[in-house]
């Protein structure tokens, strides 16, 4: 009895190990067919192939669209130079030798590389359910997973909790939204495995990296009808260069009411840093643009970073600009080391840029624009 | 989501599992893809050890979602030899490893499903394909998919998801711009990408060789001069360090070649683009070639990028022609990016949509107006100082004052846009103009108070005016019958009373009625009601009993003819704490005539249970005391209460 039932185990045994091989095999063969680094390869496990396998898929229905004519490559061919090699790649010099496409392949892939790296982002394609069916190479960069670890997950999983709502929202397309390519602009919170130094770090000590993402929505017809959200994040920056005579620095308290304001406001909007404090910025604003100064107050306060789009800020005397401000949340007073439990007070610096020059000088649309009006 | 759902699963069981539980993976990189999964569950989870296959007894007894696939894992050889001891822990284990294990398969199974889904020859199958057949699809259609596509034995070839020629064109659709590279001496653009035609409707031929600066608007050059300023890569950086807010100094050194960080660019700047040309059905638009000023358009491109620097005997072409070179040896140009915000695209399809005249308002709580859009001139007649500082009640025909006092009110306390009925506005030249407003209070979210309300007021022609919706149209509308033929602000009743001085002052006190009556209102909350010394009877109002409420309660039942009223008040000032009938004598009847009118729409709940004279003289006093100008002294039967 139980020599049979021992044989019998040995055969299911056998046969499991058969069966397990030949799935292994065929995971194998799947494994390779995928366009990865061998040495990834290597340690991919099942649910990772399948998912890998399905964004592959996916990416090439949605993303393989028409291809535009190339145009003349001459004048790419700079592009050898220009490139660093940071990506590992030996192009050859001139690709005169070359063939066409390979000339052409190398240029795309430079100026794709010189995008993405100018743009200081990644690149996401989300379906309308949140999955991240394809992702740039550099994402690992700024998340400090690398592309095939996130592919084809979906983003609720990395995204702070508080931000589902407005990702779904963004999500959501509807059919002519989707035909015209509707942009979408919005800042959300996002995991990052990234320690300071810059080293990835395990993913239950990531830390929340605040992204501005860009970018439209785009169909693809065949087989089926499937939509996705395109889109380019970047990781907003804690520091800004100043470089220009058109920008002007100011910090407000958490009510947007200026605390502190550069002198290079006085030649850009007349005020003098003086009259601009304890005054609120919303006050200072032209009233179409209210919305858009509280969508940015609002990130603000929930994201700790923002960028403002473009809204209309009064002159002294008549008279606006157009500008946009770019803002984060920070400590307003060092943290002492001697109190580390102690609250922090809290303050919003913000770094506006002038895009135009003052549009009808003579107008006054608000109280605000004739207050404190004394000749100097 | 599979995914998800094991992740939830995960987390739900961090919590019952000891910190030694192990969990059997299949793969060493599974430690990543388990973190990713329960990113909050216990350290435990992330180990990486095989456990003992000691589990074939209970397995069995498992339910299987696939009995033609049982897990491979589970069916290895028992390790017979310390079963015994651990028989124990494997007890303790039974329960959730076995959870584990079948959230495992179901996330597994989750994925072959969608696999069959995303294959074609997978998917007109009417029964659910096996695993193995479904992985062998995907082999095949993989291949398929690859097949068309590049080779693979290119010695530089880099595997991608994605070949980058498509990437490239996914990237630049995102993020709707284009690269170009500009020489820093004069502004040659050595490069433009082709998106450069989608954005800006210039070919790249049309830009490559020519300066930047032709194509920035005048206002801008100088900014982007500054910018490109090769001399000057370093001196003026400023950077402001988020932790701190300081400024800090770049001492960054100059590297030739080198991308440093130091040397980022970022601006904004106008650049041309060209017109479309035209369609036949549209006559806005003309296609033009030359860059006529007047008529050239302009959007606001944000460039960012970083300054390069290369010596010039590397590059081959670029220096065609360029003889005064040689004397540099380098060759700065600025490598940026050039994105077009949403709001300043250039109109692509070009269609001409004629919106209704309309103009945007601010008003500071109490109605007066602190901000006039410019439009307002060509439709009021009134410059936008002359308005501002004024309260917009002095504008507000006198019939209309109900209703807008009323909406005032809502949107203090709403949320919501408050649409008004068709009113009319009192233009400069005297004569009224019908608007229709949306408003809606803008609430501080950080201070939570109202700072303002805006008021989008649309022109409505005279046909077009809606039914006024609150419950006095009958009144209303007979109303404004009477009143139609002149147009003057009084009505028949009053012959000859236009606006006094007098008049706009009380006019003004209902919108700071209207305002103090929120401020109270949120001070006092819904407390009882004290014994007020404006009156000795109860007070008919169920609202919080603050005397100015009452008083705007009140006010707003007189509003109709304004001036009268205010006429009229002085009169009783004397007998504010004992009503007296007398001085009523003469409203009184009218007071009466309307009393069917729905006041309940016009004052709030509670005014309806007015049955007392005397109430309402009182509250009238009270609104006496707070008016500024009483020194008119007119006959009580000029007042006019009718609405």
């Amino acid at each position: 009895m139980t020599a049979d039932k021992e044989k019998r185990r040995a055969i299911s045994r056998e046969a499991a190990r058969r069966r397990r091989r030949v799935e292994s095999d065929v995971f194998g063969d799947l494994c390779r067919l995928l366009p990865l680094q061998p040495s990834v390869q290597a340690h991919l496990d099942k649910p990772s192939v399948i998912r890998l396998t399905l964004s592959y898929m996916r990416t090439h229905t949605l993303l393989k669209g028409k291809m535009e004519p190339k145009a003349e490559a001459s004048h790419a061919v700079k592009h050898g130079e220009v490139t660093e090699g940071g990506e590992g790649r030996q192009e050859c010099d001139g690709g005169c030798e070359e063939e066409e496409r390979d000339t052409e392949d190398v240029e795309a892939s430079e100026e794709t590389n010189m995008y993405l790296r100018i743009l200081e982002g990644f690149l996401m394609v989300l379906s309308t359910e949140g999955d991240m069916i394809f992702l740039s190479d550099n994402v690992s960069k700024y998340m400090g997973l690398t592309q095939t670890e996130l592919m084809g997950h979906n983003i609720f999983e990395f995204t702070h909790p508080c931000d589902h709502d407005e990702i779904r929202n963004n999500l959501r397309l509807t059919a002519e939204e989707v035909w015209c390519g509707a942009k979408r602009d919005f800042v959300m919170r996002i995991k990052s495995a990234l320690t300071h130094r810059g080293r990835s770090a395990n993913l239950k000590s990531a830390t929340w990296k605040v992204l501005h993402c860009q970018g439209r929505a785009k169909v693809c017809v065949a087989p089926s009808s499937v939509s996705c959200l395109v889109l380019t994040c970047q990781p907003l920056p804690l520091s800004h260069t100043l470089l220009s005579t058109h920008t002007f620095t100011s910090q407000h308290s958490m009510d947007m009411k200026f605390t502190y304001c550069d002198q290079r406001v006085t030649p850009l909007l007349g005020y003098s840093p003086e009259e601009l404090l304890g005054r609120s910025i919303y006050s200072l604003c032209h009233t179409l643009d209210t919305n858009c100064l509280t969508k940015n107050h609002l990130n603000l306060c929930f994201k700790s970073q923002s960028v403002s789009g473009q809204y209309r800020m009064l002159v002294r005397g008549g008279g606006y600009v157009w500008v946009e401000s770019h803002s984060a949340v920070i400590p307003s007073v060092r943290p002492s080391k001697s109190r580390p439990g102690a609250h922090q007070p809290l303050c919003i610096l913000s770094v506006t840029y002038v895009l135009s020059g003052v549009e009808q000088p003579s107008l006054q649309l608000s109280l605000d624009q004739t207050v404190h009006r004394h000749s100097r | 989501m599979s995914a998800r759902n094991a992740a939830a699963g995960g987390g739900d069981r961090a919590g019952g599992e000891r910190a030694d539980v192990l969990v059997e993976e299949n793969q060493c990189s599974s430690m990543s893809l388990t973190s990713l999964m329960t990113p909050s569950s216990a350290a435990g989870m992330s180990l990486n050890m095989e456990i003992p296959r000691k589990r074939k007894g209970s397995m069995d007894s498992q339910d299987r979602k696939t009995a033609s696939t049982p897990d491979a894992d589970m069916e290895d050889d028992q390790n017979g030899s310390d079963e015994d001891d651990q028989h124990v822990k494997i007890k303790c284990f039974r329960e959730p490893h076995s959870q584990i294990e079948k959230r495992r398969r179901d996330k597994m199974n989750n994925l072959i499903d969608k696999l069959s889904a995303m294959i074609p020859t997978c998917n007109p199958m009417s029964r659910k394909l096996d695993k193995l057949t479904v992985l062998r699809m995907a082999v095949q259609h993989l291949k398929s998919l690859k097949g068309s596509g590049s080779s693979f034995s290119e010695a530089n070839y880099k595997p991608s998801f994605l070949p980058d020629e498509e990437l490239k064109h996914v990237v630049l659709k995102a993020a709707d711009g284009f690269l170009f590279v500009v020489g820093c001496d004069r502004g040659k653009m050595v490069f433009v990408s082709e998106s450069v035609t989608k954005i800006l409707n210039y070919s790249r031929a049309e830009l490559i060789g020519q300066s930047l600066f032709d194509y920035i608007h005048p206002k801008d050059m100088g900014k982007v001069k500054e910018q490109l300023s090769a001399s000057e890569l370093y001196p003026r950086e400023r950077l402001i360090d988020a932790k701190t807010g300081l400024q800090v100094q770049a001492d960054l050194p100059v590297g030739a070649a080198r991308l440093c960080s130091g040397a980022r660019r970022s601006f904004f700047c106008r650049m041309k683009y060209n017109k479309i040309s035209v369609k036949v059905e549209e006559k806005e638009f003309q296609a033009s070639t030359s860059k006529k000023k007047e008529s050239q358009k302009y959007c606001t491109v944000h460039c960012t990028g970083y300054m390069r620097s290369w010596p010039t005997s590397q590059l081959g072409a670029v220096g065609e022609g360029e003889s005064d070179k040689q004397d540099s040896s380098h060759f700065s140009c600025l490598v940026a990016v050039g994105r077009v915000h949403s709001h300043s695209s250039p109109q692509v399809n070009g269609e001409v949509r004629v919106k209704p005249t309309e103009f945007i308002t601010r008003y500071a709580m109490d109605g007066k107006f602190t901000f006039v859009d410019q439009r307002a001139t060509t439709i009021l007649g009134y410059l936008p100082q002359e308005l501002l500082g004024t309260s917009c009640y002095e504008y507000f025909h006198q019939d209309d004052l109900p209703q807008l006092a009323d909406r005032h009110r809502k949107v203090l306390r709403s949320k919501e846009k408050i649409e008004t009925n068709c009113y009319k506005f009192k233009t400069k030249h005297g004569s009224f103009v019908t608007l229709q407003s949306q408003w809606f209070s803008f609430v501080n979210p950080w201070t939570k108070e109202v700072e303002y309300i805006v008021s989008t007021n649309t022109v409505i022609s005279h046909d077009h005016c809606r039914t006024s919706r609150s419950g006095n149209k009958s009144e209303q509308s007979s109303n404004s019958k009477t009143s139609e033929e002149d147009g003057k602000k009084s009505l028949p009743v009053i012959p000859g009373i236009s606006t006094t001085p007098g008049s706009m002052i009380y006019a003004g006190s209902i919108g700071t009625q209207i305002a103090n009556e929120l401020l109270d209102f949120n001070r006092c909350g819904l407390t009882e009601m004290n014994s007020s010394p404006s009156s000795g009877s109860v007070s008919p109002f169920s609202l919080p009993q603050d005397k100015c409420q009452q008083t705007h309660s009140q006010i707003s039942n007189n509003v109709p003819n304004g001036e009268a009223a205010d006429m009229e008040m002085p009169g009783k000032s004397s007998s504010e704490e004992e009503p007296q009938g007398a001085t009523f004598s003469g409203g009184e009847s009218l007071m009466g005539e309307n009393s069917q009118l729905d006041l309940d729409s016009v004052v709030g709940p509670g005014l309806s249970n007015l049955s007392n004279d005397e109430a309402a003289m009182a509250v009238i006093m009270s609104l006496l005391e707070t008016d500024t100008n009483l020194g008119e002294d007119v006959g009580f039967d000029e007042m006019h209460w009718s609405l």
